[in-house]
């Protein structure tokens, strides 16, 4: 609560304070060399009056819910939220999936198999994963997959012809499948791999090396030493008494990840004309829509907390002593 | 090993690039589209400008500006780090909640609206990167300075009377040294990534300039002329790619421990 009321705060200064014009910024150029024309678009977003009390009007109805009006879609900042948030929300938890699976996989790989060659060869690849620009990594891959390779369709998230599902979580996939269209899932999933592929790619790299070096901690507790003595398969041992040891530190830096993945959707929609709210942030910050960046801003603070609180919550399941603590 | 030669080998070509590169970045003497060939190595692009002389170029913007952000970052992030790790209290409280606030919004999202706000322009890209990582380094110099203070030394030298900025210099500042190294070096990395992401998206360098991200951006406008966009993009990946190397085998070479805990993860 106090963090939202601090980070909308904080937005709402930042993009106040600063110098640009934010008439002339949404205006377009004709509109605003007209007096007249500035003076009533200041007038209805209540830009005339002083800083204070804009935020205390902008607070007054945030507590109802009520975000504000987009300055450029000039609709509902939350209606505006509710199109496009599912569409990040697909792409996003899809890439965390494939990050989550393959990180934590070859991370264990490259401890136990510490220092020989395929953990040199998996510091290469998590490190490289974690060097490559996300925007480069995009268009290489829509180069080499949809241009020359004709593998995947291009961008959006259906194909023109394709109808969207009935709307029942807004995420193609789910819907398509509940709605048993079994033409417009396939269609759903191949537009979705390949963006989730490159959005995936920096928190591999990331969890693949937290995994390796928390890992290595736990293996050399005396207890794996006992399991190992007690003739337990080596798979059992790493996957029941090592990995779990081993997952509070790892839980934590997927929960941070998630702030990676709204940097690297902001660059990967724009890449793949995916509808989300990268999209939406970025034509928002460039045109200076105020109510849509503070909106956006404190939508992924809220997420961001949640998904926090629900790793201190893991934390609980998977280690007994913070639950008694 | 390898990380510090190919960080050695970018400074150099940075140094080097007026001399080394074949031809001027800004000419426009060739033809245009030309695929790689022996005149033109890698290629020109969509004004018949050599692509490996912009390249090489293009080191002399973004290694020295990612250093001197870090520079910034740290000297901010690193001295209020420093003064919440040692005063504690309500100063300590100020930084981390400010820390957290920044923490709560990605990065990309607040430096967007910085440059928006201020104008497209690396300066103020620039100034937007300084201003979403200093907390990454406040954390870690907190966390340090932290468990450092609970060592007896520090607590002889606070009995003996030495003021906060001499027992923060000469007992603790020696003691936090290394992990700070690490995290430079793999705040620079990121620092690179993130500089070249808001140039691609055209909010740092301008054209003409040879900055890489704006490079990629300028390739993804010519998808046929593939070598434009995808030779700078490896020169980025190559450069983080040397300071994540760098700063993985330093945290090797000291205390391992130590950063994962002071990182908060």
């Amino acid at each position: 609560m106090f963090l939202c009321l601090g980070v909308s705060l904080m937005a709402f200064v930042l993009t106040h304070v600063v110098p640009g014009d934010v008439a002339v910024a949404n205006l377009g150029d004709r509109a605003s060399s007209d007096p007249v024309a500035v003076r009533l678009y200041r007038e209805h977003f209540g830009l005339d009056k002083p800083l204070p009390v804009q935020y205390a009007v902008y607070l007054g109805r945030l507590v109802h819910g009520d975000l504000g009006e987009s300055e450029q879609s000039r609709r509902a900042v939350r209606t505006d939220l509710a199109e496009y948030i599912p569409a990040t929300a697909e792409l996003a938890i899809t890439s965390m999936v494939l990050a989550c699976l393959l990180g934590i996989t070859l991370g264990v790989i490259a401890a136990v198999r510490r220092n020989r060659l395929s953990d040199q060869v998996l510091r290469v690849v998590s490190l490289g994963g974690m060097s490559t620009p996300q925007f480069w990594l995009a268009l290489v891959a829509l180069y080499v997959f949809f241009y020359r390779l004709s593998w995947v369709p291009g961008s959006g998230r259906l194909d023109a012809a394709v109808q969207p599902p009935p709307r029942l979580t807004g995420l193609f996939s789910v819907d398509a499948l509940a709605a048993g269209q079994l033409d417009v899932l396939v269609n759903s999933v191949q537009h979705l791999v390949l963006p989730a592929c490159v959005l995936a790619a920096f928190n591999m790299g990331l969890f693949t090396r937290f995994t390796r070096s928390a890992v290595l901690e736990v293996l050399e507790n005396d207890y794996v030493r006992t399991a190992r003595a007690k003739g337990l398969p080596e798979l059992t041992v790493v996957f029941r008494h090592v990995l779990r040891a081993a997952s509070p530190p790892i839980l934590t830096v997927v929960g941070l990840a998630f702030g990676n993945v709204m940097t690297g959707t902001v660059l990967v929609e724009n890449i793949f004309s995916w509808p989300g709210i990268g999209q939406y942030s970025y034509r928002s910050a460039t045109a200076l829509d105020l109510p849509a960046i503070v909106g956006v801003m404190l939508f992924v603070a809220i997420v961001y907390i949640l998904v926090n609180m629900v790793v201190d919550i893991l934390y609980g399941v998977i280690d007994p002593r913070v639950r008694l603590a | 090993m390898v990380g510090f030669v190919l960080a050695a080998s970018w400074l150099v070509i940075a140094l080097l690039a007026p001399w080394i590169s074949p031809y001027d970045p800004l000419a426009q003497g060739a033809g245009l589209y030309q695929s790689p060939s022996t005149g033109h190595i890698l290629g020109t692009d969509e004004l018949g400008r050599d692509v490996l002389s912009r390249l090489l170029w293009g080191a002399r913007i973004s290694i020295p500006l990612a250093m001197l952000l870090v520079g910034l970052a740290f000297t901010i992030g690193g001295t209020l780090g420093g003064l919440a790790g040692y005063l504690g209290g309500w100063v300590d409280e100020l930084v981390m909640r400010g820390a957290d606030f920044v923490f709560a919004v990605p990065t990309i999202l607040l430096a967007m609206a910085v440059v928006a706000a201020l104008g497209p322009g690396l300066l103020h890209a620039v100034l937007a990167v300084v201003l979403v990582s200093w907390p990454g380094h406040a954390r870690v110099v907190r966390g340090l300075v932290r468990t450092t203070m609970q060592s007896e030394y520090v607590a002889v030298g606070r009995l003996l009377g030495s003021p906060t900025h001499r027992a923060l210099a000469v007992d603790v500042l020696p003691n936090v040294a290394g992990p700070v190294i690490v995290l430079a070096a793999l705040e620079t990395g990121n620092a690179i990534l993130l500089l070249s992401a808001l140039s691609f998206l055209g909010l740092g360098a301008r054209p003409p300039a040879a900055e890489w991200g704006s490079m990629v951006s300028t390739g993804a406008q010519h998808f046929e002329a593939w070598w434009i966009g995808v030779f700078p993009g490896l020169a980025i990946v190559t450069v983080v790619l040397a300071f994540n190397f760098l700063g993985d085998s330093l945290r090797d070479a000291f205390d391992p421990k130590a950063i994962i805990k002071a990182r908060g993860a």
